[in-house]
């Protein structure tokens, strides 16, 4: 017998999932090793029913994993069908089909049982410190260089550590303290979780698969509303980014058809044998996330709010990839897919847009300064696009949330002097409203021997049009001593070298007066 | 022998109170008008006035202390009214305050708003000059140079400049220089150096911090220049102290130096007050919970302390969401916020529950009880319908309340849920109560602590209300409320002493510390210091020293504070050092990273003398004593999902020691006790109110 559970009630339950699941991000963030992890919050912890459909996300996690882990935790169900789980399972895997696209991110989840009964999973994804295999770059050919792969394994089982796997993972990583930490980081969020949801069990003693099926209910219903909200008929959108020998075309067609919406990806150029391949786990988070920011940006994060839209991108192209397509450097492609949306959805909805900008880049160095080694990763966010109201953000991380890091941070790290960190005026496309100015960052390398550099830059050739008239902006650029570079391959970068990173400027919306 | 009478001021946004306290015996005397935003000064004449008043002839003479917070340095920033503001910086980080973090404090908000720099792109001067991140000089200051900025600077007719140099924190002798330039070409300028009052790495934070501290300079020299002439004007001869967020007071002259430091000055006495409530009734863990019109704050107050921060957000776009703000390095309350207080309005959301706040009615129309033609159903209303509070007798019957608007509005909501207007009332009540629960577990388990350790001590008009439902949530087992609740932070200003807090930011590995120096360094804050203490008054033999080393395994982008105290502090201490933080991150996070190298940070220093436990209560008693009701009246218990009579009391007729059991209300002028379930209620010897849950009710 399912119960009706009173509004007022589930207000107050959900309220409490939600803060239960954003302590135990909190807790996580705190002891992370991973740069990622803390600076850019890429990490989601999930609650899901005992069928593995989301009931509560981390409120502050990038968009990236919308949805990935509960698709993760179905696939665990299928590896480990509930019968045989157990108390006490911890369950792993870093398989970049079953999780979000990418090695770096290890996912790990826990049944939670109450009474006797699995009742619910607790999961968290983050992205590692290390993982092995060579530093991120766009370059790489084939999953096998990006690092270790984790099947889908049980970490513990009934309590007992399998000691074979934390060998195996810590004899292929660069930092083993720091991935393991973060990884029993990840086990210790599980369980705060677990612990969490028990509390709130006994003292509402409520069914949780009725619990479950009466948020998800609410928030599709709260989809489907928005949805209605837009006129029927077909929108298509093309976007264009660099590539690599030639360039790379995402095309969409979006159906709106009522209370429902189909996005349809064919015609999308094919997978590449570069690091830059989108998962469908991947594309359907960015996707998802693109929409929910123009529609409905108020509704919690769970399956129902992804159900009334169907996301299809043929198998084997750049959004649909096979295996051992690499995908290390996914965001570069999977970061176009919120503006997408957004330029196909235009002719639907002008007011509540932005024109493209660029996602970000990012520069990871290593080497020996001093007889120590060092090793940093940043980010270069740019400009974004004009929306019908106002101008374009400057220098600012979307879809992604990447911050900078702090000039005497970078310096007390890694052996670079900074030269500036400016706004790159001007480089915004012109339009009814300018699209917003991307980066100027350079600075001199000041070690005393050569370093490794991987940029994982984007919008280099390709700039982020404008929309409706308006006007592009101004591509990215890399300068080192003067001399402009493309790289995708890693390169050393010699003691004294002057380093300049110029960061695409948005489009422009409407035509310029 | 003489008598001795100290005074405390605070300035919040719609009220200045004031407590007169006779240093000798505890008894306190009240005083309250209206805030006088053209003159903020007028208001704490007259409150002063009204209460010497009260204690009769004579009493200015016998003032010997005066003690102040106010908002002045918030509304300031909030309300962009600070001086025209200059920022001298190393050439190529002029944009740096423009670009900030990079990030968007709301991932889904398309329209997304960004705090706005106090200091405008013109006004912002490169000047080429550099230290390194090891503390060396790469490039000397160009004196030629140095003359042409101070003449632009000139020429901008600035009243306020500040300083910002990358890596000042290991090397402030560049921000000094030009310091001492600026002064000698502009003597009148108010300048402020980064190094002086944020020295920590990180250049946007420690830039936002200094620009701020200039913006609002100006002003505050003005200020409080003005008050201590007032106070003289009045012949009060007491010494003037100035609360800060910390929690501490310090002098007037260190005040008008680094006025940033005021910014939470109000709230943080509040905190102060409940730690002293606490401690007057023999409790040392105490969450702090204070609720008023438009929001709810809570702090945890672990062994006798007050929770500090050391990073604060101020003039945020969007009050509750973090990273909509300036960020501000000084020491700080660590207070949570929420939008969640007696206006704030309930509403149906996308997803067909009950939302409350954090929209707020203003105090116009207001609540639709107010009977002002609001139609919103608030938290007030809400109250009102449940019985809490008495129409007759809301701010002391000055303001009567109408149960009938409050019946129609939450029908009007309760009817979209199928739900009758006491129904909705006390959804509204659940609701609320268990978002403030729910942002205090959080807060509390950031910290590693258990929240059945803790006792709620309650405050604000909304706080007595609504506190032992919010702690029966929380599953604490004592509320404390305390007297004077609507001028609980004028208790803390009485209850504070002076602080001083000092930073060296210098990052080393536990293991290659290099202790000798680190015990110099600590040293030379000490001395600082002092000087700072002596103008709070407080005597050198009485200074208690805490050091605090910020610490995490190497690689990790959090830290953990250890503190010790100042005389642990002589050689080599690396291994108590390293127990202190290990035990510490297992506290907290219940586990600990086996072989990762230990980092320090950054090192902290406070001094101040010990805070005494402060029993105060009325100077003149007040009202008959008798443990006889007032009333009776219906009033919603949770437990029976229904209404039922409740006696009601008035809260300051009950003489030290009665006992009661809840159900219960206790009514005084400015808030309302409800207990809405059985427990102990006991009047304590200072007439705080006790309230003992019994845990055998449900949700």
């Amino acid at each position: 017998m399912s119960q009706k559970i009173d509004p007022f009630a589930l207000e107050i339950i959900w309220t409490r999932l939600i803060s239960i699941v954003d302590e135990a991000a909190t807790t996580f963030v705190r002891t992370a090793f991973s740069s990622l992890a803390r600076e850019a919050n890429d990490y989601a912890v999930v609650i899901t029913d005992a069928v593995g459909q989301a009931v509560a996300q981390s409120s502050v996690s990038i968009p990236s994993f919308t949805g990935t882990v509960p698709a993760t935790i179905r696939y665990f169900l299928k590896r480990f069908p509930a019968e045989t789980l157990q108390e006490g399972d911890v369950l792993i895997t870093n398989d970049p089909w079953m999780g979000t696209g990418h090695v770096h991110d290890i996912t790990i989840a826990t049944p939670v049982f109450w009474r006797g009964t699995l009742v619910a999973f607790a999961g968290i994804t983050s992205h590692m410190p290390d993982i092995g295999g060579r530093l991120r770059s766009s370059g790489i050919r084939e999953i096998y260089e990006e690092g270790l792969q984790i099947p889908m394994l049980k970490l513990v089982e009934a309590g007992r550590t399998n000691s074979v796997i934390v060998d195996f993972i810590a004899q292929n990583v660069r930092v083993p303290e720091a991935t393991m930490g973060d990884v029993w980081g990840e086990v210790a969020a599980c369980h705060k979780v677990s612990e969490r949801l028990h509390e709130l069990l006994d003292e509402t003693e409520v069914a949780f698969p009725d619990l479950s099926r009466e948020i998800r209910a609410r928030s599709e219903a709260a989809m489907r509303e928005a949805i209605r909200q837009l006129p029927s008929g077909e929108y298509r959108y093309d976007i264009e980014h660099d590539g690599f020998e030639d360039k790379i075309l995402i095309r969409a067609c979006i159906k709106v058809a009522e209370e429902s919406m189909h996005i349809d990806f064919t015609g999308t150029s094919p997978q590449l044998p570069r690091a830059v391949n989108v998962v469908p786990n991947y594309t359907s988070a960015y996707t998802i996330y693109g929409i929910k920011a123009m529609i409905c940006p108020d509704i919690p994060n769970n399956q129902g709010s992804s159900v009334p839209v169907s996301i299809f991108a043929p198998e084997g192209c750049i959004l649909n990839p096979r295996y051992p397509a690499p995908g290390g450097a996914r965001g570069m492609i999977g970061h176009l897919l919120p503006v997408a949306v957004m330029g196909a959805l235009s002719a639907a909805a002008p007011d509540r847009v932005w024109a493209p900008g660029s996602g970000n880049s990012a520069l990871t160095i290593a080497g020996q300064h001093h007889g120590r080694p060092y090793a940093g990763v940043y980010f270069w966010n740019a400009g974004q696009g004009a929306s019908q109201k106002r101008d374009g953000l400057s220098v600012i991380s979307f879809p992604s949330n990447l911050s900078n890091t702090a000039i005497e941070q970078m310096e007390a790290s890694v052996p670079i002097r900074v030269r500036h960190r400016e706004i790159r005026r001007g480089s915004g496309g012109a339009g009814a409203h300018r699209g917003g100015d991307g980066l100027k960052f350079a600075f001199r390398f000041i070690g005393d021997s050569p370093a490794v550099c991987s940029f994982i830059m984007t919008r280099m050739k390709i700039a982020p049009p404008g929309l409706q008239g308006g006007e592009a902006g101004l591509p990215g650029r890399v300068t080192i001593d003067g001399k402009t570079t493309n790289i995708v391959e890693h390169i050393v970068l010699q003691p004294g070298s002057e380093v300049v990173i110029e960061t695409a400027g948005g489009g422009g919306f409407g035509a310029p007066a | 022998m003489r008598r001795q009478l100290r005074i405390a001021v605070d300035i919040g946004g719609t009220f200045t109170d004031g407590i007169v306290e006779d240093a000798g015996t505890g008894g306190i005397w009240v005083g309250k008008c209206l805030t006088t935003p053209d003159d903020p000064g007028r208001g704490v004449s007259t409150v002063v006035a009204q209460m010497l008043a009260q204690i009769g002839e004579g009493a200015a003479a016998e003032v010997v202390e005066v003690v102040h917070a106010t908002t002045l340095v918030t509304n300031t920033i909030i309300e962009r009214r600070g001086a025209r503001t200059g920022l001298v910086l190393t050439t190529g980080t002029r944009d740096v305050c423009d670009i900030a973090r990079e990030l968007r404090y709301d991932l889904y908000d398309l329209d997304l708003e960004l705090p706005a720099p106090l200091v405008p792109h013109e006004q912002r001067f490169e000047l080429n000059e550099r230290v390194g991140a090891d503390g060396g000089v790469v490039q000397p200051i160009d004196t030629a140079e140095l003359d042409r900025v101070i003449a632009a600077i000139r020429s901008q007719k600035l009243d306020a400049v500040a300083i910002c140099f990358l890596h000042s924190y290991l090397r402030p002798e560049h921000e000094q220089q030009v310091a001492d330039a600026i002064r000698a070409v502009l003597p009148d300028m108010l300048v402020s150096v980064s190094a002086q009052i944020a020295a920590e790495p990180r250049e946007y934070e420690r830039m936002s911090t200094v620009a701020a501290n200039a913006y609002v300079q100006p002003l505050m020299v003005r200020y409080l220049e003005a008050l201590a002439g007032r106070l003289r004007d009045a012949n009060i001869g007491g010494v003037l102290r100035i609360m800060l967020s910390s929690g501490g007071f310090t002098s007037v002259e260190a005040a008008a130096q680094n006025p940033i430091q005021l910014l939470e000055s109000g709230p943080a006495a509040g905190v102060i007050s409940a730690t002293n409530t606490g401690a007057d009734a023999g409790l040392r863990n105490v969450l702090a919970f204070d609720m008023g019109g438009t929001t709810a704050k809570a702090c945890v107050v672990r062994d006798g302390e007050a929770l500090v921060k050391y990073g604060f957000e101020t003039a945020r776009v969007r009050r509750f969401k973090r990273g909509s703000g300036l960020p501000i390095l000084i020491p700080s309350i660590d207070l949570i916020e929420i939008g969640a207080g007696g206006g704030s309005i309930a509403s149906i959301n996308r997803v067909g529950t009950l939302a409350v706040g954090p929209e707020s009615s203003s105090s116009v129309p207001g609540p639709a009880c107010y009977g002002l033609g609001g139609e919103d159903a608030t938290v007030t209303d809400a109250d009102l319908m449940l019985g809490y509070l008495n129409p007759d007798r809301f701010l002391g019957g000055e303001m009567k309340l109408h149960k009938d608007h409050a019946e129609r509005a939450l029908a009007r909501l309760g009817d979209k849920l199928g739900k009758a207007a006491a129904e909705t009332a006390w959804g509204i009540c659940s609701v609320v109560n268990e978002a403030m629960a729910s942002a205090a577990r959080v807060h509390i388990a950031e910290h590693g602590h258990d929240p059945r350790s803790f006792s709620m001590v309650a405050t604000g008009g909304a706080g007595p209300v609504h506190a032992v439902d919010v702690a029966r949530r929380l599953r604490l087992a004592r509320v404390l409320c305390p007297i004077a609740v609507g001028a609980g932070s004028c208790l803390g200003l009485l209850a504070s002493t002076a602080r001083v807090d000092r930073t060296w930011a210098h990052r080393s590995l536990l293991a290659e510390t290099d202790w000798a120096e680190a015990a110099a360094a600590l040293g030379r804050l000490r001395e600082d210091g002092l000087a700072e203490l002596a103008g709070g008054g407080a005597a050198e033999s009485d200074v208690g020293w805490l050091v605090g080393v910020n610490m995490r395994y190497l690689g990790q982008g959090h830290d953990v504070e250890v503190s010790l105290p100042y005389a642990a502090f002589t050689g080599d201490v690396a291994s108590l050092v390293e127990r202190e933080f290990v035990a510490r991150y297992k506290h907290i996070y219940g586990l600990i990273v086996p072989d990762a190298p230990i980092e320090i940070v950054t090192w902290r220093l406070t001094g101040r003398p010990p805070r005494d436990r402060r029993s105060f209560t009325w100077a003149e008693a007040r009202g008959g004593a008798g443990s006889a009701p007032i009333a009776r009246r219906p009033i919603y218990l949770p437990f029976s999902g229904g209404f039922a009579e409740a006696p009601v009391y008035d809260r300051y007729a009950l003489a030290p020691g009665t006992q009661l059991a809840g159900p219960l209300i206790l009514e005084e002028r400015e808030s309302t006790i409800v207990v809405a379930q059985p427990a102990e209620v006991s009047i304590l010897p200072n007439l705080t109110v006790q309230i003992d849950l019994q845990s055998k009710s449900k949700q």
